[in-house]
């Protein structure tokens, strides 16, 4: 409950921020806070230095490019996202996935920054950007910004170097039609993750012109089951389109038991997710077509 | 006034939903919980734990410790063997042999979390680091996590100098239920049931601070301690100090749910570093220490377990194997193995009941008796059998009930092993609660559900919450123990200037007790609640105590209630009579009412409470000699249940007083394709006999439904093969939160009990009925697809029944 | 304190007092509001940021204390439950209802969990069963079962709750 000894840094820019994240030993970005402290607590993680970057002006702000891409600074609240009229409208999947997160007094602090650079498998943000074909920019770093793909490495891993501050989160528009589900499997109201998976077709003519299918809560989560993906282009949008989960036979999903449940429960309900998480996208398509 | 018209007083307050006086204080935040208390000086005191279900110490260096700033005491196990006694071991050879102090005893450790050494530093900070410098190596040894291994030949030893992994054993056995089992037209016969580990995990995890005064040589312990008088009769012997001058205190206290019975073993450790460094030491207990070593509720085993059954219906008896798994220390345990059978009729009128029963250690987190306490257990057994055995015989689950229910004119109603159920009405008690849930609506949801991929279950549970013990069973565990009946202790006293105040032995933890004592005193006394000062919390020095003090086993309406009775009454007997002797009338003429003392044929003339009290304090030679020498003004009285010594060869006699009813009924909707349950329908019904307050009863029957219902879904204290505890802390043991549960439909039967002061019964622990009902719920859901024998239903278990899970477990033998 | 850390001197306003204190790094918010000002609205239930007995509101949000550092909030304002009664000590509506409907038993979870009925109150959000509920996930309380919370918060709303505990009498 007691933190181990540390240093606490508040540098007033970005710079400074990559600068102390560079030259102090041992040191760790803070943002929300909302993991890193309880690690902290429990002794799980023992960083020299923390590296307090929550209220830099740079790294907040939600704004939309020229181009139509939304772009969230990185130390964006769950809340500051749910609430925002940009993502509303333009990603309605993240504002309503943002605004159900844990809770209020999380909301209030949790950013997009933390959730993704922790990519904890029982996280909500990387399989859903994964979907999205979100961008992640960073500075400190030779790489200024990577595909989801590219970033989220494997389970509690992403490519960023310890030096490396993410900085934003770029979310390509939604060609029109294009639809965005996910389905998930929590053993509470607010609980351990079990299964999620995500599903985005871009509809054209009511048949998929092109598909992601992510899945979370599974070791190396984000795990993008491009077989699926395949699997799906060309095919109408219409009932029949869920089968494409058990046509594909059993899933790439690597996981263990634990504490909740065994593996061969997860794996079976990573299955049953993704039919759900189809059918959710096909009604949600054909809905918006009337 | 006639004695008759004493004992009843008009009830202007008893009866009603006051609003509480702990309130304010609490919606203030000034309210003070152990970690509250701002001290000068203060120790902090953090316990160093074994990592290891069961190691050999090999090492321990403090060295570094000492080094880091701030460090200033450790108290290593060497010196708890030297300085401390081990505390008092209930059950008799070869069990007693078991030795339990503060820190690891004999050079082992027996559970993860099993304190090691206790470090002091002047900050919290600084006791963390000083902490995490100690050193100590560990060579592991044999475990066992598994109660049914533990009682294997080959199994490794808790104790090896006990010799057993038994700590406790006994054979129940009324009536004769061999020749029920072999003459009885059916037999509904399962291997095994298990009850799993959960606790109520109270929301303020154990803070104390432990005080010694050098210049009075006496220790002062405040924090938690639900059974005061015991605590200091533990410390006093751990510690080789005169309990004349050991004080326990409790003040706000954020709940205890019986788990915190055994606040004494961490207070020894910080008693004895208080006296050494002559300051005081405060010890918080994190989540983590709380889960690891705070206590769980007992497990247990149910094996070759038979249920006789007539045709008509009528069952006859039940017969078990039980094996308790009660973890690495036995402490309050095996009082468990006695304190199931005051149920152990359940609801039912059984004639034949026979459990061989044995409390089982294993390297687990010791349990402690948590709420619905080892009743609750043989309760969900019962439950679980009788749903069953009308299952697969064919009755309606209600109508089978209905039929084996104890019936309203039974009552008292004598059990298999001579305890008197008091009074209840059960039958009414299951309707109200079908009324709640809609049951014929909810079974027409359950036929459209079909097919759907979503499937309707109704359960029922029906329980009881048996209150106020007679500690003589203590001697059916062992026939030494010199504990019988049961007191509580109360005191109301007049202060100079005419106040009122009122003491009791009970100690709070969220029941509201400074309310109803202050409720009953009111009516008694004859002026407003609000007149009425409860003392917050409780204090051992205040004389309010017996040696069963405290709040546990659902009893501080008759226990608790019945002590400030008897001492507000000889508080009403002295001002009458100073009032008779100022007024010129006879005591059996005055009457107290409206603030006053007053003649009743002629209420003119009156003395105010305020003038008793100024001739007592100030004016005592205007009083007659007999008078002044018997008044004082201070009540102080001792409620002792009507209790005998039971007759222990046969292990039979009344060992509980009340029985308060509960009666549960849910409607549950499954997914088929996840094993996800979810609640559509909730109620519970309640009788606690005579209401003092009906708002704080049904507070009382929320909680203990909301603890049943997270029990029954999501909580889990379970172990791995390796001993390690996979539930530490409050992200893996998922407490519901108010997102997790429903709103309750509430319903309320009134059934006096003809042995308690004003009707009322002990209750509030509730007898786990969420865990009956939800069980019956699931079975009835997933129908005769599998058999719901175990108490935790995750829906990975879940999905499990509808595919034919334990199908094989359970049969009918004839 | 350890000689690895700087120690930070804040200037905070905490329930409309300013505060000047040296704090250590690592000493949690919930820690340092407790220990060096005695406010003892904000509570320690876990150590995994779940229970919400901690909940303050700082700089506006509600927040939990014990995953804030003390060294964050300065310059800041934080209000604990402490701030919710008038200066006489009169309860606000809220407290008023949460002890007309029974909504508090051992206390414990009540300064947290009326900071979050503050926040849900103040929100605008229509206030059903369901948004209330889902509104309390972030604070545990192992007596009430919630049943009572959820109708002290609806009754604070305005709404007609059921009175079916019984008459309540002051």
């Amino acid at each position: 409950m007691i933190l181990p000894p540390l240093q606490y840094l508040r540098p007033r820019s970005v710079p400074e921020a990559v600068d102390l994240l560079s030259r102090v030993d041992g040191s760790t970005v803070l943002a929300g806070g909302q993991t890193l402290i309880n690690m902290l607590k429990l002794d799980l993680v023992a960083p020299a230095a923390l590296v307090d970057v929550h209220r830099l002006d740079e790294l907040r702000g939600i704004e939309l490019d020229a181009a139509g891409t939304l772009v969230i600074g990185a130390a964006a609240t769950y809340r500051e996202i749910a609430e925002s009229p940009l993502v509303r409208e333009h990603q309605p999947a993240v504002s309503t996935m943002a605004g159900g997160l844990v809770d209020r007094q999380v909301r209030n602090r949790g950013t997009i920054g933390g959730n993704c650079c922790l990519n904890d498998p029982a996280n909500n943000f990387p399989p859903l950007l994964t979907a999205l074909r979100a961008r992640f920019r960073s500075t400190g770093g030779p790489i200024g910004i990577r595909s989801a793909e590219d970033f989220f490495t494997g389970t509690l891993a992403t490519a960023l170097a310890p030096d490396e501050l993410l900085t934003a989160v770029e979310i390509p528009a939604l060609p029109a039609g294009t639809v965005v589900e996910h389905a998930h499997l929590q053993l509470a109201a607010d609980s351990w993750a079990i299964a999620r998976a995500v599903v985005r077709l871009d509809v054209s003519d009511d048949t998929v012109s092109d598909a992601r299918v992510v899945l979370g809560a599974v070791l190396g989560s984000p795990l993008r089951l491009s077989a699926i993906e395949r699997a799906l282009v060309g095919r109408p949008v219409d009932a029949t389109l869920p089968q494409a989960a058990d046509e594909a036979g059993a899933l790439p999903i690597d996981t263990v038991d634990d504490l909740h449940c065994s593996a061969g429960y997860r794996r079976e309900m990573a299955h049953v997710q993704l039919r759900r998480a189809l059918r959710a996208a096909v009604e949600r398509s054909t809905d918006v077509d009337r | 006034m006639t004695a008759e018209q004493l004992t009843r007083p008009a009830a202007t307050f008893t009866g009603r939903s006051v609003r509480r006086k702990e309130d304010d204080r609490l919606l203030k935040a000034q309210g003070e919980f152990g970690d509250d208390t701002p001290l000068a000086r203060p120790g902090y005191l953090v316990f160093v734990r074994s990592p290891y279900a069961s190691a050999r110490i090999t090492r321990i260096d403090t060295s570094r410790a000492a080094q880091v700033p701030g460090y200033l005491d450790a108290l290593l196990p060497a010196e708890v063997e030297e300085l401390t006694d081990p505390f008092m071991e209930l059950q008799p050879p070869p069990g007693d042999a078991e030795v339990d102090r503060c820190l690891a005893s004999n050079g082992v450790v027996r559970f993860v979390g099993e304190p090691v050494v206790a470090v002091v530093a002047d900050s919290r900070e600084a006791a963390r680091d000083v902490a995490a410098a100690v050193v100590v190596d560990y060579e592991p040894l044999p475990h066992v996590v598994d109660a049914r291994v533990a009682i294997e030949e080959s199994a490794p030893l808790v104790h090896e100098q006990v010799g057993t992994n038994v700590a406790f054993e006994a054979t129940y056995d009324w009536g004769d239920v061999d020749f029920a089992l072999a003459n009885a037209d059916h037999v509904v016969e399962v291997d095994e049931l298990h009850f799993h580990r959960f606790s109520s995990t109270p929301l303020e995890c154990t803070a104390i601070t432990a005080e010694y005064d050098a210049g009075t040589d006496s220790f002062t312990f405040t924090g938690g301690f639900a059974t005061p008088q015991l605590a200091v009769l533990n410390l006093v012997g751990a510690l080789r100090h005169p309990a004349s001058r050991l004080r326990v205190v409790s003040k706000d206290f954020g709940g205890s749910f019986g788990v915190k019975i055994n606040n004494h073993i961490p207070a020894t450790a910080a008693g004895l570093l208080a006296r050494r460094l002559g300051r005081p030491i405060r010890w918080t207990e994190t989540r983590t220490e709380h889960h690891y070593a705070g206590g769980h509720g007992n497990e247990r085993w149910f094996r070759n377990v038979k249920l006789a059954v007539q045709d008509d219906g009528t069952v006859l008896g039940v017969t078990y194997d039980a094996l308790d798994d009660i973890g690495a220390y036995s402490r309050y345990e095996p009082l468990g193995a006695v304190i199931w059978t005051q149920v152990a009729n359940a609801c039912y009128q059984f004639k034949h009941v026979k459990v061989r029963y044995r409390s089982v250690y294993t390297n687990k987190g010791p349990v402690h008796p948590n709420r619905g306490y080892s009743r609750m257990q043989h309760m969900w057994l019962v439950e679980r059998m009788m749903d069953l055995a009308a299952r697969k015989l064919g009755f309606d689950p209600v109508a089978f009930r209905l039929q084996n229910y104890v019936q309203p004119e039974q009552y008292p109603y004598t059990t298999v092993n001579g305890c008197v159920y008091d009074s209840g009405d059960l039958p009414r008690s299951l309707r109200t609660a079908l009324d709640l849930i809609d049951y014929t609506g909810a079974r027409a949801l359950q036929e459209q559900a079909r097919g759907t991929g979503r499937r309707i279950g109704i359960g029922i549970g029906s329980t009881l919450d048996s209150g106020t013990n007679n500690f003589a069973q203590a001697r059916l565990l062992n026939a030494h123990i010199p504990f019988s009946g049961n007191t509580e202790g109360g005191l109301v006293r007049i202060g100079a200037d005419g106040s009122i105040y009122a003491t009791t032995g009970g100690v709070a933890f969220g029941q509201g007790h400074e309310t109803t004592v202050a409720q009953v005193v009111a009516d008694l006394l004859g002026v407003t609640y609000d007149e009425v000062h409860v003392q917050r919390g409780s204090d051992s020095s205040l004389s309010a105590q017996t040696g069963f003090s405290g709040s546990y086993a659902s009893q501080f309406a008759v226990t608790g209630i019945g002590a400030i009775r008897n001492a507000a009454l000889k508080l009403v007997r002295e001002v009458q009579l100073v009032a008779a002797a100022t007024l010129g009338a006879t005591p059996e003429e005055i009457e107290l009412h409206g603030g006053t003392a007053r003649v009743i044929t002629d209420p003119e003339r009156a003395l105010p409470l305020a003038a008793v009290a100024g001739i007592v304090h100030f004016s005592p030679a205007e009083l007659p000699p007999a008078v002044a020498d018997e008044v004082g003004l201070v009540g102080r009285a001792v409620y002792r249940a009507p209790f005998e010594l039971p007759d222990l060869e046969r292990k039979y006699g009344n060992l509980t007083l009340t029985y308060a009813t509960q009666v549960h009924a849910c409607v549950l909707e499954i997914d088929e394709e996840t094993g996800e349950v979810s609640i559509l329908r909730y109620a519970a019904v309640d009788d606690c006999g005579t209401p003092i307050n009906p708002m704080i009863i049904q507070g009382q029957v929320h909680g203990a439904t909301a603890h049943g219902i997270s029990a029954a879904l999501f909580e889990h204290f379970g172990y791995d093969a390796d001993g390690q505890l996979s539930a530490a802390n409050f992200y893996d043991y998922h407490a519901a939160t108010a997102a997790d549960l429903p709103s309750f439909a509430y319903g309320n039967v009134v059934s006096p009990s003809p042995f308690t002061p004003i009707g009322a019964k002990g209750m509030g622990e509730g007898g786990g009925a969420p865990l009956h009902a939800i069980c019956a719920g699931i079975q009835d859901a997933v129908g005769e697809d599998g058999i719901v024998l175990e108490s935790f239903s995750p829906p990975e278990r879940v999905l499990r029944l509808l595919r034919g899970h334990n199908l094989e477990k359970a049969r009918v033998t004839r | 304190m350890s000689t690895d850390e700087d120690p930070h001197t804040i200037t905070v306003s905490v329930d409309g007092q300013v505060e000047e204190a040296v704090v250590a790094p690592r000493t949690l918010l919930v820690h340092w509001l407790r220990d060096a000002l005695d406010k003892r609205g904000p509570k320690i239930g876990c150590d995994t940021g779940n229970c919400g007995a901690c909940t303050v509101v700082w700089d506006g949000l509600l927040v939990k204390s014990c995953m804030v550092l003390a060294a964050q909030v300065d310059g800041g304002s934080v209000r604990t439950a402490a701030s919710l009664c008038g200066s006489d000590g009169t309860l606000n509506r809220l407290q008023q209802c949460f002890s007309e409907h029974h909504a508090l038993q051992c206390g414990y979870c009540t300064s947290g969990m009326l900071m979050t009925a503050e926040d849900l109150l103040d929100s605008g959000d229509e206030l059903t069963e369901a948004a209330v509920r889902r509104g309390l996930k972030g604070n545990i309380c192992r007596c009430t079962g919630y049943h009572n919370i959820v109708k002290a918060i609806r009754a604070a709303d305005g709404q007609d709750v059921d009175q079916d505990a019984g008459e309540h009498e002051g």
